[in-house]
């Protein structure tokens, strides 16, 4: 299936530019409808969360209590940080309006009276695309007091993080943007929802860039026309960008329908390059890796992808090649979850660093033989007994790697050495023989 | 008796003396401030953002003193400043940086694309290892996680900007390029940081 572009149809930076495509007509159609009513059309749209969970959207936003007694916030979470993910920065930086009319048009149903937009601060042409957009769209009194005449005020402002994987988590986002260190905050069903009390304990609706950029394409079209596309799924609706690296030709985000194939996807980032295809992550570093056969097999969608053991997860997808050493790799994962677990809950803070130092022992040629149950040992303790999802994420792909690739570990520990002997493979490893100057 | 050794060159600097608290922001640093302010409920919720005016002002990292001053000025505790700059490997905080920050991903998609080489072949050239800075105090080196930016893997942080695919036969121009760049990249970063943060009515009221 060819690419289906709805929310990268268009570069429009600027506020004419973006109006020029047609933009803001949903917010308008908005402000006309009732509250309820567009709530209902998202519901019909069966829009589902694009930073990773594929939670439903309209939930969230009927969430939100209708008697308003106290102040209502909106955030939209723009901290990409899943390895292998870039779509939302290529949304903000190409389409700010986009993003920021979902942001309004969320705010309107939800009677919210500010919005915040989280960004990376490692993101800084996104910030200031962000930034820009918003100062026309105040400029144009889209935002602001009164906005159109309809006695509804609604402010947004860009917040910058700091550098931290952590706070992509929603409730450790609400942490770190009330001046904290950004740890998680307890859940459902021991704390009160956020719609309920989430920023300062007032309802706050949270959605990714690309749940929020959505918005303004179902609202002009209706909840009916999105939920045609992606029909063929079980439970997947619309389009969904896939961030596409690693060994392919052509890296770069691709939309596509729900119901593409796997291998369609990799056909449209000009197929893999450097030899075979051997493996492949399909939705950022945290979900379980896939072989080949998988691949060759998938269809994409929330419940298609987990027929072959897999997720669709924030939609960062990397394709490796057969001279990738996985062994190597779930190393480096293993490193990037140690360093980003925040420290609050003992499995995570603990398993992750075991789970590197385990990896690390066996790249240097020291693994032993137990260490493959130990690892599975350390993982199930992490999985599902960690305070926030994040936990959970560091586990699985150790899971799925020792489950689809164990011959790869089994070799390294018995040999000392990789399993995948190439000259590229060695690219892969920190301790190479030191470069020439 | 044997002497143990509490400090390093590395360690925790300690928090300045309250009655001792110099305010150093500039009228300008204060006017964002007071801007920024207006944006949340509370005062609490702007102690990120004015880290990010603090690592500005006081030359693109967080001495003790600018924890102290950000403490003082939104009237929280030294230690809750401190924990939570310490918190965020953006903030730079008790140790200075070099002028010029070079930031490698080596996380998996960079690592496939030889992360690791471009990385051994900047440790060479600049002679430090990640996490140092070479004596002129003009580059630090880091090895960070995922940039997001995986469709231009080998990818590098420099201050504000992105620089990828990298090929190793760049790396050599890219450090003249940077050496002979006067300004810091780290304050640059800062400030770019807190100005995307502001209105454009909020900038147009600051001098």
């Amino acid at each position: 299936m060819p690419e289906l572009k709805l929310l990268l149809k268009h570069k429009a930076r600027t506020l004419d530019e973006y109006r020029r495509i047609g933009g803001y007509a949903a917010f308008q159609k908005a402000l006309a409808m009732d509250r309820q009513a567009v709530i209902d059309e998202i519901k019909k749209s069966g829009l589902r969360g694009r930073g990773g969970a594929g939670f439903p959207t309209w939930i969230k936003w009927n969430g939100i209590p209708k008697q308003k007694t106290k102040r209502h916030y909106v955030l939209c979470n723009a901290d990409e940080g899943e390895p292998g993910t870039f779509k939302d920065k290529e949304l903000m930086e190409s389409t700010p309006h986009q993003v920021i009319e979902g942001m309004m048009i969320a705010g309107w149903a939800t009677q919210a009276d500010v919005g915040y937009i989280y960004i990376r601060a490692e993101f800084m042409d996104c910030a200031r695309a962000v930034k820009s957009a918003i100062d026309e769209a105040y400029a144009e009194g889209l935002l602001g007091k009164n906005i159109q005449g309809t006695g509804w005020d609604f402010d947004l402002h860009v917040h910058l993080g700091a550098g931290s994987y952590e706070c992509g988590e929603e409730s450790a986002m609400m942490s770190s943007l009330m001046g904290e260190r950004g740890m998680p905050r307890l859940k459902a069903p021991h704390a009160p929802l956020p719609t309920i009390a989430g920023l300062w304990d007032s309802p706050t609706l949270i959605n990714n860039v690309e749940t929020f950029a959505c918005a303004p394409h179902i609202i002009q079209n209706g909840g009916d026309w999105y939920a045609a596309m992606g029909a063929s799924t079980k439970n997947s609706r619309g389009t969904k960008i896939f961030s596409v690296s690693g060994h392919v030709n052509k890296p770069g985000n691709y939309e596509i329908e729900f119901g593409t194939k796997l291998s369609d996807l990799l056909e449209l980032a000009g197929g893999i390059k450097g030899g075979a295809l051997k493996a492949c992550i399909p939705g950022g570093s945290s979900v379980p890796i896939l072989n080949a056969e998988s691949v060759a097999k998938a269809v994409i969608g929330y419940e298609e992808i987990g027929e072959v053991g897999s997720m669709v997860g924030s939609g960062g997808c990397i394709f490796f090649n057969e001279h990738t050493c996985i062994v190597a790799l779930m190393w480096r994962t293993a490193k990037f979850y140690m360093r980003e677990s925040c420290g609050k809950c003992t499995p995570c803070r603990e398993g992750t660093d075991w789970l590197f130092q385990i990896h690390d022992r066996i790249i240097k040629g020291g693994g032993r033989p137990e260490d493959i149950n130990l690892l599975k040992q350390i993982c199930a303790q992490i999985d599902g007994r960690s305070f926030c999802g994040l936990g959970d994420a560091a586990a699985w792909p150790i899971v799925a790697a020792l489950k689809v690739f164990p011959h790869e570990y089994e070799y390294f520990i018995q040999h000392g050495k990789s399993i995948v002997d190439t000259p590229q493979s060695k690219l892969m490893f920190p301790y190479a023989e030191p470069v020439p100057v | 008796m044997e002497t143990i050794h509490l400090e390093n060159s590395r360690g925790r600097p300690k928090a300045p003396n309250p009655e001792q608290v110099e305010l150093k922001f500039s009228d300008q640093a204060v006017q964002e401030l007071e801007a920024l302010l207006t944006h949340y409920p509370d005062k609490k919720s702007a102690i990120l953002p004015t880290l990010w005016i603090a690592q500005r002002e006081y030359g693109g990292y967080l001495p003790p003193e600018a924890i102290a001053e950000v403490a003082v000025r939104l009237q929280r505790s030294y230690a809750e400043i401190e924990g939570v700059a310490t918190f965020y490997t953006m903030y730079h905080v008790g140790h200075p940086v070099g002028r010029h920050l070079i930031e490698v991903c080596t996380c998996l998609t960079c690592q496939v694309c030889g992360a690791y080489r471009i990385a051994e072949r900047l440790k060479a050239k600049l002679g430090i290892d990640f996490g140092e800075t070479t004596e002129d105090g003009v580059f630090t080196l880091e090895e960070v996680e995922c940039l997001d930016a995986c469709d231009r893997a080998p990818v590098l942080q420099v201050s504000d900007a992105y620089i990828g695919p990298v090929d190793e036969a760049e790396i050599d121009a890219l450090i003249e390029k940077l050496r002979s760049d006067p300004g810091s990249g780290t304050i640059r970063l800062a400030d770019e940081i807190v100005k995307a943060q502001l209105h454009a009515n909020e900038q147009r009221d600051i001098r």
